[in-house]
């Protein structure tokens, strides 16, 4: 049982940081509280299982192995939801930036409108929730392989957007806009452009998350009510790692995830009360010390 | 004498209602309000027009909290959860009648308030809206959990309630038999509006007195409120208690007016919304602006999508896609009109009104040149 708690964990983790990040990237980047970031996150895996449908087919007879093909199908899913993500940007939030609650209200709104989608999907498949294909099959040392993928692809791709915003001159302008909006504006940066990047970013980051999370968290299935929980993780991560914080996000996704698997594990018909853990953390949190474990924004460091 | 008072009660009441065109449109909106079950007795409209009392009361509410102080709640299902589950449980456990739980419900959600406001306080900005939007949901989720279902009953909640006013009572008046049943929903129809109508004004009342000012001086600017020798804290809290009553009251009332009480019908994400879409419908901080987007909402939501049929859609995909639709209009509303729809409109009759006046001085001061030159 302790390895399950250990390996579960840490694949919920991987995953969990991976979402939390875009959706802190976001908020350090332009101050947006997007709360459809997890819509973002189920439209990725429902676009990825589409595609993945429609490729297999006709790529299949060619020739091309499943897997290379899925691959391409996260990479369009991928790309259609960054689009997805900068079109929203630009329509819906840059009118309404700097307003919290009118901010917060559109992007659930959003988000009820991705959940209206993938049940109108499901509805005309005549199916209860996404069969999402697995990567590869078979199992190593009793775990099955996506989910060691799963977790091997969301720590890679957190540590290159890590090094890609610390390092690069994109994530350089990022970095400057969250620390002076209107000095990087002088300096001649695009913020309204930059934003639309970093939503474009965030959206695509989510993709992979949705898709490893419902491959192998959620064991090959996309329920249309997969958004609301992984939201509530993140804010979790977000608050307890620091708003903004980028290190935080890692230790923050792993402690989430560690506990909502003990507590599914160690207590009495804990899987109903998994949902209240990174609640009940978020409230602690908040009451003990707000400001997170790393309370900084993204230029500090 | 008598006549002596309602004389000056009617010349106070004309000069307060009939003079100010807002108020005069409130008033004939009341009216009409009151007579909408004796004319047309449709019982669906009739419940559509109670929904809209209760939660117009409750958008109100969170509307004095955040509209006028600035502590941004998205967690108003809580206070009306605890309203809801306490009037049940004390009815489950004891057998009280309505009229003695709600206003212990009312108590427990008040004198909770300050437990939940005083630590919540100290966050501000988006942490202060995510800790309260995760509230009602840590509640939620407890009040489904399998070893607890004895006392909360899980998804299936508690029930059945009883009306506010039974069935018995409408029998002794002279209604037999099935004829009760129907008056059971037209007394709620007419609480509802009390409720609306008495909760408005009192709100309306604190919002304009001196608490209601220093409500305002927070929104504006905490710091500065602090330097003014304001307790902020103290104020906070005050408003805080004050939504929280009503929040809490509504949601008693609701659940004897629906007579079951759920997670997913008085704790859900979705209530937590509801009030703040109604406000922004239509305008925050105005408090006649929840009233107006509740009607909208309502009617668009319940009446007009649930009327039209569209062909080529079967029933469940024409239900998600009118729920796309309404999210999509919300949407719209917000960015098109982000001050709200009762602001719009009162926006552009005061622009006509200034128009008015600088044309009739215009048209007086043309005259007044015309007479000089003349002469």
């Amino acid at each position: 049982m302790i390895e399950s708690i250990l390996i579960d964990g840490a694949i919920a983790g991987g995953i969990y940081s991976l979402l939390a990040l875009g959706f802190t990237l976001i908020y350090g980047v332009s101050g947006v509280i997007n709360l459809a970031h997890s819509g973002f996150f189920m439209i990725g895996a429902l676009l990825f299982a589409t595609s993945g449908a429609f490729l297999l087919p006709v790529l299949e007879p060619l020739g091309v192995i499943p897997t290379f093909i899925l691959i391409l199908a996260l990479i369009l899913a991928a790309i259609s939801v960054a689009t997805i993500g900068g079109i929203v940007y630009k329509l819906i939030i840059s009118p309404i930036i700097g307003d919290d609650v009118a901010i917060m209200v559109v992007t659930v709104s959003l988000a009820l409108i991705f959940q209206q989608i993938m049940l109108l999907a499901l509805d005309a498949a005549k199916l209860t929730y996404i069969p999402v294909a697995p990567f590869i099959r078979g199992a190593t040392w009793g775990v099955r392989n996506e989910s060691l993928l799963a977790f091997g692809v969301s720590v890679t791709l957190f540590i290159s957007l890590w090094i890609f915003i610390t390092k690069s001159k994109i994530g350089g302008a990022m970095r400057a806009v969250s620390q002076d909006r209107e000095v990087a504006m002088l300096m001649g940066i695009n913020t309204e452009r930059l934003y639309m990047l970093t939503m474009g970013i965030s959206a695509a980051f989510a993709t992979v998350a949705g898709v490893f999370y419902a491959s192998s968290v959620l064991v090959g299935q996309a329920p249309p009510h997969m958004w609301l929980q992984p939201l509530f993780s993140s804010f979790a991560i977000v608050i307890l790692g620091g708003l903004g914080s980028i290190k935080g996000t890692l230790i923050g996704g792993f402690i989430i995830a560690y506990t909502e698997t003990l507590v599914a594990y160690l207590i009495p018909q804990g899987g109903q009360i998994v949902p209240a853990v990174s609640l009940v953390i978020i409230m602690l949190i908040i009451l003990i010390r707000p400001k997170g474990l790393f309370g900084k924004r993204i230029e500090m460091e | 004498m008598v006549i002596h008072y309602l004389k000056r009660a009617y010349s106070s009441f004309a000069a307060h209602v009939f003079d100010i065109p807002p108020r005069l449109l409130a008033l004939l909106l009341f009216m009409l309000l009151i007579f909408l079950p004796i004319t047309k007795p449709d019982d669906y409209i009739q419940r559509m027009f109670r929904d809209i009392f209760f939660f117009a009361t409750l958008a109100a509410s969170w509307d004095l909290l955040v509209g006028r102080t600035g502590q941004i709640s998205l967690g108003h299902a809580l206070f009306f959860g605890i309203g809801a589950y306490g009037t049940a449980l004390l009815y489950k456990y004891f057998g009280f009648p309505p009229w003695v739980t709600i206003p212990i419900a009312v108590l427990i959600g008040v004198s909770i308030s300050p437990l939940i406001g005083s630590p919540c306080l100290r966050a501000k900005g988006p942490y202060l809206a995510l800790v309260t939007m995760v509230l009602p949901l840590i509640l939620n989720t407890l009040f489904k959990y399998s070893p607890l279902l004895p006392i909360t009953g899980g998804e299936r909640g508690i029930g059945p309630l009883p009306p506010l006013i039974p069935v018995e009572f409408f029998r002794t008046i002279g209604f037999s038999g099935r004829k009760a049943y129907p008056m059971v929903d037209l007394a709620n129809y007419y609480l509802g509006l009390v409720l609306l109508c008495a909760s408005s004004i009192i709100l309306y009342k604190i919002a304009n007195s001196k608490t209601g000012m220093v409500f305002v001086s927070i929104l504006d600017d905490d710091l500065a409120s602090k330097a003014c020798g304001i307790n902020v804290t103290r104020y906070k809290l005050i408003a805080f208690a004050i939504s929280s009553l009503f929040a809490a009251l509504t949601g008693a009332t609701y659940a004897h007016v629906i007579t079951i009480v759920n997670p997913s019908g008085f704790l859900d994400i979705t209530l937590s919304f509801l009030p703040v879409i109604l406000t922004f419908l239509g305008g925050i901080g105005t408090l006649y602006g929840p009233l107006v987007g509740a009607h909208i909402y309502f009617i668009i939501h319940r009446y007009v999508l649930q009327t039209t049929h569209i062909p080529y859609l079967t029933g469940t995909q024409w239900t998600f896609t009118r729920d796309l639709i309404f999210a999509a209009v919300v949407i719209i509303l917000i960015i098109k009109w982000p001050r709200g729809i009762a602001r719009f409109v009162t926006d552009k009759l005061q622009d006509l009104e200034e128009a008015r006046d600088l044309d009739e001085r215009g048209k007086w001061i043309w005259k007044k040149y015309k007479k000089e030159k003349t002469k």
